[in-house]
């Protein structure tokens, strides 16, 4: 899908929907990422912003509405009472494999090292030849500091390694979009930063992020535009000073007063 | 001493009925293990009743029941049928598949367990990871949750197997001539009943001994990640 400048963007959702049940957590959210847009989203516990950026990448699926990843829709088709299903699984597998995903609590193979972690899916999804991603795997744990440790195991490594062990996963597949879901939420304070500088140096180099995060600093530091969340709904979103000084919503003003005491 | 060099060929003959029939039904029942872990991890609720009907009644009934049940009852059976429809005359179970097929279903009642305890062991977000990636389902189960689920079956699937091993010696009863069954008889023509008993037994101990260094070997091998976390 092309948008008015006829530049195509990275990323495109249009009107997500998303129902567990009775309850309808995503109520018709839209956002479209051009190469190098670095997006925070913020919102309370429950605004759904998780759950938003989990169904970008089908980890759950929406209930309605489109997801475009550098202009190819994920085609879904009705299933029923249940909502949509994806059409064609195979190309759900191939457009995940072009979204790096950094979650919470990292989730590294526990019984892979990390270099193991992150030639995995370029050799297993994208048939990499193991030689080529083993170089490429090595510049990348450089990158995001940590390759003296690349013989370890993930259980050996504190929080803040374990995170930047993830992102260099989530790069090797060299994605159109990054998305980063509350990356820092679970680390001891002392290890933010570690995280958030490797995120600054990539937003500097110009990678398409979708960050969902509490992390006020880097929102209106880093980020090139935020969106708020609020029931399921974006309820503000623009540019991160101007937001950040004159909020047009009272909600974001009241989410704002709550979070930068 | 003597006896035991004059019927040696009995025994080992024996010995070798007792292991294809351990391995052959060790992998009937892994078989039936994964497929039954799998029933019932799936949100099938056919697949999931019939697991639970499955593992509920061959772990609660004794194993000589089934067995005999299976040999006699089965034969019997397919009999009265073939007799029925004229489709056969009359057919015979080998004592051997008997025992093989019986062994290996009971235990893959336990199997199923063990594998379902193991499966549910991996962290979720480690397999949420694979599907991010775009892994299909193949390779996330043998890439992600084979490697660690064998991990975490190890402790229980080793015991499964000692058990297992022993359980052979019941197909002795159906007059299959594995070790037990020759032991007996060679003890009984010799009058040497606790000569060629204490034999059988050490052979068992034998048999066990060396799957217990093979199971430790394995417990190295897919131990990765685990046992070096305490230094790092």
């Amino acid at each position: 899908m092309s948008d008015s400048t006829g530049e195509e963007a990275a990323l495109e959702v249009v009107d997500l929907h998303k129902s567990f049940g009775n309850v309808e957590v995503i109520r018709g959210a839209s956002l479209s990422a051009h190469k190098g847009d670095v997006i925070s989203i913020l919102g309370a516990s429950g605004s759904g912003k998780s759950t938003f950026l989990r169904c970008i990448n089908l980890l759950e699926i929406p209930t309605s509405g489109d997801v475009y990843v550098a202009g190819e829709k994920i085609r879904m088709k009705s299933g029923g009472a249940s909502g949509n299903v994806p059409e064609d699984i195979h190309q759900v597998e191939r457009l995940r494999a072009r979204l790096g995903m950094v979650f919470q609590s990292f989730n590294l193979w526990s019984h892979m090292t990390v270099i193991e972690n992150v030639i995995e899916a370029p050799v297993h999804v994208l048939k990499v030849p193991k030689a080529e991603a083993i170089e490429a795997a090595e510049a990348l744990l450089h990158k995001v500091g940590i390759h003296d440790r690349k013989d370890y195991y993930p259980a050996q490594l504190s929080g803040g390694q374990q995170q930047r062990v993830a992102i260099a996963r989530g790069l090797a597949m060299n994605p159109a979009v990054m998305l980063f879901d509350e990356p820092t939420s679970a680390l001891d304070p002392e290890l933010v930063g570690e995280v958030l500088k490797v995120m600054r140096d990539l937003a500097e180099e110009g990678r398409t992020m979708l960050v969902v995060t509490h992390e006020m600093g880097f929102a209106r530091d880093v980020s090139s535009s935020v969106v708020f969340l609020h029931e399921g709904k974006v309820e503000e979103q623009g540019e991160p000073r101007q937001m950040f000084n004159d909020p047009n919503s009272d909600r974001f003003r009241q989410f704002l007063s709550r979070t930068m005491q | 001493m003597n006896y035991i060099i004059e019927y040696q060929g009995q025994l080992l003959a024996g010995t070798w009925v007792t292991i294809r029939l351990a391995l052959l039904s060790l992998v009937i029942a892994v078989m039936f293990g994964l497929l039954g872990a799998w029933a019932k991890l799936s949100k099938n609720y056919l697949a999931q009743k019939t697991a639970a009907g499955y593992t509920t009644i061959v772990r609660g009934v004794p194993d000589l029941v089934l067995i005999l049940l299976v040999f006699y009852g089965g034969q019997q059976m397919i009999n009265s049928f073939g007799g029925l429809t004229g489709l056969w005359d009359y057919v015979e179970i080998s004592q051997f598949a008997a025992g093989a097929g019986t062994i290996g279903v009971v235990f893959g009642g336990y199997m199923t367990e063990t594998f379902r305890g193991a499966i549910l062991a991996i962290p979720k977000g480690q397999i949420e990871a694979g599907v991010a990636c775009g892994m299909s389902r193949f390779t996330i189960f043998h890439r992600v949750i084979w490697p660690q689920m064998v991990r975490y079956a190890l402790p229980g699937f080793s015991n499964n197997w000692l058990v297992q091993i022993k359980s052979t010696a019941l197909v002795s009863v159906i007059g299959l001539q594995d070790v037990v069954y020759n032991g007996f008889v060679a003890g009984r023509s010799t009058r040497q009943l606790f000569t060629f008993m204490f034999a059988v037994l050490l052979i068992y101990l034998v048999l066990t001994a060396i799957s217990d260094t093979g199971l430790r070997w394995l417990d190295r091998k897919y131990s990765k990640g685990i046992e070096r976390s305490d230094n790092g």
